[in-house]
């Protein structure tokens, strides 16, 4: 489906997403090289490759935690190349990292309200009670500290916070990480796929790939911080390559290693 | 010259003596250990404080006037050489506190509380310390002979307190330059890798410490003899800012730099503000600025110029090493000495076989994740095995438990027939289990040699003992390892670097650098923790043969990579972790036919 | 036993403003990541201000000169962390060698009090108040009032951090500083405002200290600055109920032990305790987070 049908069709709020020809790494040495995907509303987009592949520096660089050394961060053809993290977020960036997601010493509740932090603040009881909706189990936990949550809690918490301000783009680095896989498939299934329901972009990198490639629209296969392999779920079970990229040994030996 | 300018020269030669020599102490613990003592000026305080007892008579013979301990009316240099030893002593509860658990600004805030804790109980003390009225009429040394108040008296004390400040010098760089003064460094640079290195931080902390301490205590009784005075309010904590101030505008981590610095800031400025005319403002106001210039100073030389006016020079031992070592040889070819760098690593031959390491349900948690969910794992002897897993696996949490590096909740790790459960890393590393780290870990302020030197087991040097016997009983050994080093450094192309910072060649290099290192511990089992990440493939492969040299002739290695074609080549067998738990173990050709492990890969 | 019941009137006083003074340290360090010596330099130039405004024309109210010492107090934090210590972290500078800046300018600043007012003490021209007798405490009603002033300011502090949204940003930050501006906060902006806050306590701090010790001169904060330490330590660096605890136990251990063991040594049992709960838990008492 194309871009103008799916953000007509399911609400004005999503904003496509892209990179052109980015690099990006740590004191000036590029771990992400000339990367250009795009994510457009309505779309789940999943990142996947073997570690070090890359994967998490891509994330960090499009909300502006890492350096982009060179290329574009596009939302909706408006460059948001480095702005920093606070201005990603006003623009309309949703992201949720891989660990260090959630405020452990504040409770769930005051996660959530720092989660709305730029919304008016009428505003954000609404908003909360919409996010309760999306994941009943928080509503149970308000006043606990995030910090003593167990793993899959915690993670619907990241989500959650990220949700109160129904960004256009959500970027999320690995959620299932540390989960124990039947949770593991329940968050992807029922939460992450849903995320894109209003319309907003959703870009994932996982490192379970079968169980991503499940959900998603279309997928990206980094290897060396490049694009190795692109396409749709289906094109890339079906690919011989697509298993050799991650247990393929020798064939990709000879790419610099990267992270 | 007038008598009273020579007077007045005496007097600053005296001064900068003890200053010097109280530099020096705080050089060795700061500067060289790395070891932040906001309490410091307790140890010269205490030594004051015995000098001035040891030589006093007994309390009651002035008409009881003040009330001290004693009053032993001891001949120098015994007073001298109490003040030593109590100012050592004195620093021994607080090594106690600085030892394993307190680090970074809380041991400094630790030490801080100590001591000011400590002055308050010395200022108020009447009977032992006569209260904040200190000690007066303190005997000086040898004032029966020589009366004090004459030049030659006052020249004689300046000449020996500078004489003594020189011997401390030249200690101090003994211990400083020895392969146990590296070892120091290494741990300023790093703790936890000098720990993992088989380094002992409490008690080369203690060591610092109380040597730091006794001169600290000396400087105090060199003081107190000369100015008959010993007043607890004048060791409060600004004094020992003004020590800090000395060596961080002279030059941390070089004893000449805090030399300089003792006589820039506790001689020097307090002179040069004499001869501002004190009309000049309100009374006080003069002094005032004095401490005002010298917070200025502190804070301007840590923006502008960190180091420090003689930053901490490079030690370019390896050049030296090989200069010393052509001119030994004479004419014969450099490869003649190169015999020793091939000897085996300790251990047994491969073909022995058996297991050199087992784990038995070993588990790791953090706080409410499982990161390693009862491993149990046997390594074989000679051995090159490979660890992989997807990411948060538990492959890096499982190599730092096996080193120590984080403490185990359940299971066993038994080592070369050992139960090393318990055993804390530094000792594990001596028993011949060492690790590198994922992260960067070189010592940075470490040459790349340095680096190298600074893992070899039980070199002769790297004890106080061993340093204090001086170079000529450690440069054997050091030469060998330096050659050995050499060979290393060879083979993976930094021998160019060898003499240069650590810290400034290029993300690969540091990671040779770090595999070099602990090659040369010579450890009877490697844990390598992803140690090919940035390096480039060509180079990676050289690195794989050389670990597979190191197997044939004993050690064993077991090594987490991400690069599975890696594994295919070198790594026989291969471990697989997922979740926390062994998944499959066997060749990678194996593996790559196991539809689990494939799952564990594609799925997570 | 109305010694004993005395003393505790006094611990409760000192305990009233070290809080103010520890609260402010720990939040500050919590948000900032600066263990600032330098404070109780700020706090003892607060009180000189509030000294100088005291004693203008026919003399004014103390508590109006209060006022103006927080403003200074705010201004002089900001200006410290965003011009000094700020730019030595942003260069890597260990937070070791940032301490030790910290001594510098607590150097600075002392001395420039003591540069300009003179070594000899001073004292705020004012009345104590009438003294009131209850529960077997004599107290007058400057202390009743300084009591009273740290219990707001505590309570105050609690209700801006639990129930304010700059508050829980205050919270955030000092938490996690990257997912706070994930979160689109300003972080920068929060530190600002957390160092004036901060600063404003610490000015208080300073003119009731000022206040309680009856006279003082430029250096008499240091061994308060000791008290603080060993306050905000008890808690736990970075967590302001810890502060308030520790101030409590601190107060009033050490105006007990005055009363019970000897006046000279009254500060010692409160260190012992200090040092044996750094010894046990490194952290303090309170080593959840930071600011909670």
């Amino acid at each position: 489906m194309s871009a103008e049908e799916t953000s007509n069709a399911k609400s004005t709020q999503g904003a496509a997403l892209a990179t052109e020809l980015l690099s990006a790494g740590y004191a000036g040495r590029a771990v992400v090289q000339e990367l250009s995907i795009r994510v457009e509303p309505g779309e789940v987009v999943s990142v996947v490759g073997p570690n070090g592949s890359g994967k998490s520096t891509l994330l960090k660089a499009l909300v502006g935690v890492v350096q982009v050394l060179s290329g574009k961060v596009l939302l909706d053809g408006k460059e948001i190349t480095n702005w920093a993290p606070d201005a990603a977020a006003r623009a309309g960036i949703g992201y949720v990292p891989q660990i260090d997601d959630v405020f452990a010493p504040l409770t769930v509740r005051e996660n959530l309200e720092m989660g709305g932090y730029l919304l008016p603040l009428r505003e954000v009881p609404g908003r909360m009670t919409h996010v309760l909706e999306v994941f009943p189990q928080l509503a149970r936990m308000l006043s606990r500290k995030a910090g003593q949550l167990s793993g899959g809690e915690r993670k619907m918490l990241a989500m959650g916070r990220v949700l109160m301000l129904q960004p256009r783009a959500f970027i999320l680095d690995e959620p299932t990480a540390n989960l124990a896989p039947a949770l593991a498939n329940t968050l992807l299934e029922d939460h992450i796929r849903q995320l894109s329901a209003t319309g907003a972009s959703v870009l994932v990198v996982e490192q379970r790939a079968r169980a991503v490639l499940a959900i998603s629209d279309r997928t990206y296969v980094l290897t060396g911080g490049r694009c190795r392999l692109e396409g749709t779920p289906a094109e890339l079970l079906a690919s011989p390559d697509f298993a050799d990229t991650f247990l393929g040994g020798t064939r990709h030996a000879s790419e610099p290693a990267a992270e | 010259m007038s008598q009273a300018t020579l007077f007045y020269l005496a007097n600053l030669l005296i001064y900068g003596a003890v200053d010097v020599i109280a530099c020096l102490g705080l050089s060795m613990q700061f500067g060289v250990a790395g070891i932040s003592n906001f309490g410091y000026i307790i140890f010269q305080s205490a030594g004051a404080y015995t000098a001035a007892v040891l030589s006093l008579p007994h309390d009651t013979a002035n008409g009881g006037f003040q009330s001290y301990i004693g009053g032993f009316g001891l001949p120098f240099p015994i007073p001298l050489l109490g003040a030593t030893v109590v100012g050592g002593l004195v620093a021994l509860p607080f090594a106690i506190l600085v030892g394993r658990r307190l680090t970074g600004h809380v041991a400094a805030i630790g030490l801080l509380v100590t001591a000011v804790m400590a002055n308050l109980l010395v200022t108020n003390f009447v009977p032992l310390f006569n209260g904040a009225a200190g000690l007066s009429v303190v005997p000086q040394p040898l004032q029966n002979l020589l009366n004090p108040q004459t030049q030659t008296y006052q020249w004689i004390y300046g000449a020996v307190g500078a004489v003594i400040a020189v011997l401390v010098y030249l200690l101090f760089r003994r211990i400083t330059e020895s392969p146990y003064g590296r070892s120091m460094r290494a741990m300023r640079d790093n703790s936890v890798v000098a720990n993992a290195l088989g380094k002992d931080l409490l008690s080369m902390r203690t060591a610092m410490l109380v040597l730091g301490g006794m001169a600290a205590g000396l400087s105090g009784g060199i003081l107190v003899g000369f100015i008959t005075l010993w007043d607890p309010g004048a060791w409060g904590y600004a004094e020992t800012i003004v020590l800090f101030a000395a060596i961080i505008i002279g030059g941390t981590g070089n004893h000449k730099g805090a030399i300089l610095g003792a006589i820039l800031v506790p001689v020097g400025f307090e002179e040069a503000t004499r001869f501002i005319p004190s009309s000049l403002g309100p009374p006080g106001m003069i002094p005032a600025l004095q401490w005002v210039a010298i917070g200025l100073l502190i804070v301007g030389f840590l923006w502008f110029r960190p180091q420090g006016i003689i930053p901490e020079p490079r030690r370019r031992i390896f050049a030296r090493a090989q200069a010393r070592l052509a001119h030994a040889r004479g004419d014969q070819s450099p490869q003649a000495t190169l015999a020793t760098a091939a000897s085996p690593p300790s251990g047994s031959p491969a073909a022995s076989g058996g297991a050199i390491l087992s784990t038995e349900g070993v588990v790791v948690s953090f706080s409410d994740v499982r990161a390693v969910d009862g491993v149990s794992i046997s390594v074989g002897r000679g051995r090159l095995t490979g660890l992989i897993g997807p990411n948060g696996a538990g492959k890096s949490t499982l190599l730092a438990a096996l080193a120590g590096t984080v403490p185990i909740a359940e299971g066993r790790i038994i080592f070369d027939g050992q139960d090393v459960s318990r055993v804390p890393a530094y000792l594990r590393a001596r028993l011949g289990l060492v690790r590198t780290f994922q992260l960067a870990s070189e010592f940075k302020r470490l040459t790349v040699v340095e680096n190298l030197l600074s893992a070899v087991p039980a070199q002769s040097g790297d004890t106080l003992r061993g340093a204090l016997r001086g170079r000529r009983y450690w440069e054997h050994d050091e030469l060998e390892a330096i050659e050995e080093a050499r060979d290393l450094m060879d083979h993976f192309g930094l021998l160019e670097y060898a003499d240069s910072y650590a810290g400034n060649l290029s993300g690969g290099q540091r990671r040779l650098v770090e595999i070099m290192r602990a090659i040369m511990a010579k450890p009877k089992l490697l844990l390598l923790d992803e140690p090919m990440a940035g390096i480039h493939p060509t180079l990676a492969r050289t690195i794989g043969r050389h670990l597979q040299t190191l197997c044939a002739q004993g050690m064993t290695i077991l090594l987490v990579e991400h690069e599975l074609g890696f594994m295919d080549e070198f790594c026989d067998p291969v471990i697989v972790l997922a979740e926390g738990r062994v998944l499959a173990e066997g060749t990678m050709g194996e593996l790559r036919g196991q539809s689990e492990v494939v799952e564990a890969y594609l799925v997570g | 036993m109305s010694l004993f019941i005395e003393s505790i009137g006094f611990g409760l006083i000192t305990a009233s403003v070290l809080a103010i003074a520890a609260v402010g340290f720990t939040v500050q360090f919590g948000v900032t990541d600066v263990l600032n010596l330098a404070y109780a330099s700020v706090m003892i130039c607060s009180a000189y201000v509030a000294y100088l405004i005291n004693q203008l024309g026919h003399g004014q109210s103390i508590w109006l000169a209060m006022v103006v010492a927080a403003a200074f107090g705010a201004v002089v934090s900001l200006v410290l962390n965003k011009y000094i210590y700020a730019p030595f972290q942003r260069r890597g500078t260990s937070p070791v060698a940032v301490v030790i800046v910290s001594l510098g300018v607590l150097l600075i600043i002392e001395y420039l009090v003591q540069a300009f007012e003179g070594a000899a003490n001073v004292s705020y021209t004012m009345t104590q108040g009438a003294t009131l007798n209850f529960l077997g405490l004599t107290l007058t009603v400057v202390q009743l009032a300084i009591m009273g002033l740290s219990v707001v300011f505590m309570i105050g502090l609690h209700l801006l951090l639990r129930y304010t949204r700059f508050g829980k940003a205050m919270r955030a930050t000092a938490a996690d500083r990257v997912l706070a501006r994930n979160c689109g906060i300003r972080t920068d902006r929060v530190i600002t405002l957390a160092c004036l806050l901060t600063g404003a306590l610490c000015g208080v701090a300073g003119t009731v200290f000022a206040i309680n010790t009856g006279s003082f001169g430029a250096t008499s904060a240091d061994l308060f600055l000791v008290l603080i330490l060993a306050a905000v330590f008890l808690g736990g660096p970075g967590q302001p109920y810890g502060a308030m605890l520790g101030a409590l136990v601190i107060g009033v251990v050490t105006e007990v032990s005055a009363s019970v063991i000897t006046a000279d040594y009254k500060y010692v049992p409160a260190f012992v305790i200090l040092l044996v709960v750094l010894a046990v838990r490194p952290r303090g008492l309170f080593s959840a987070g930071t600011l909670n």
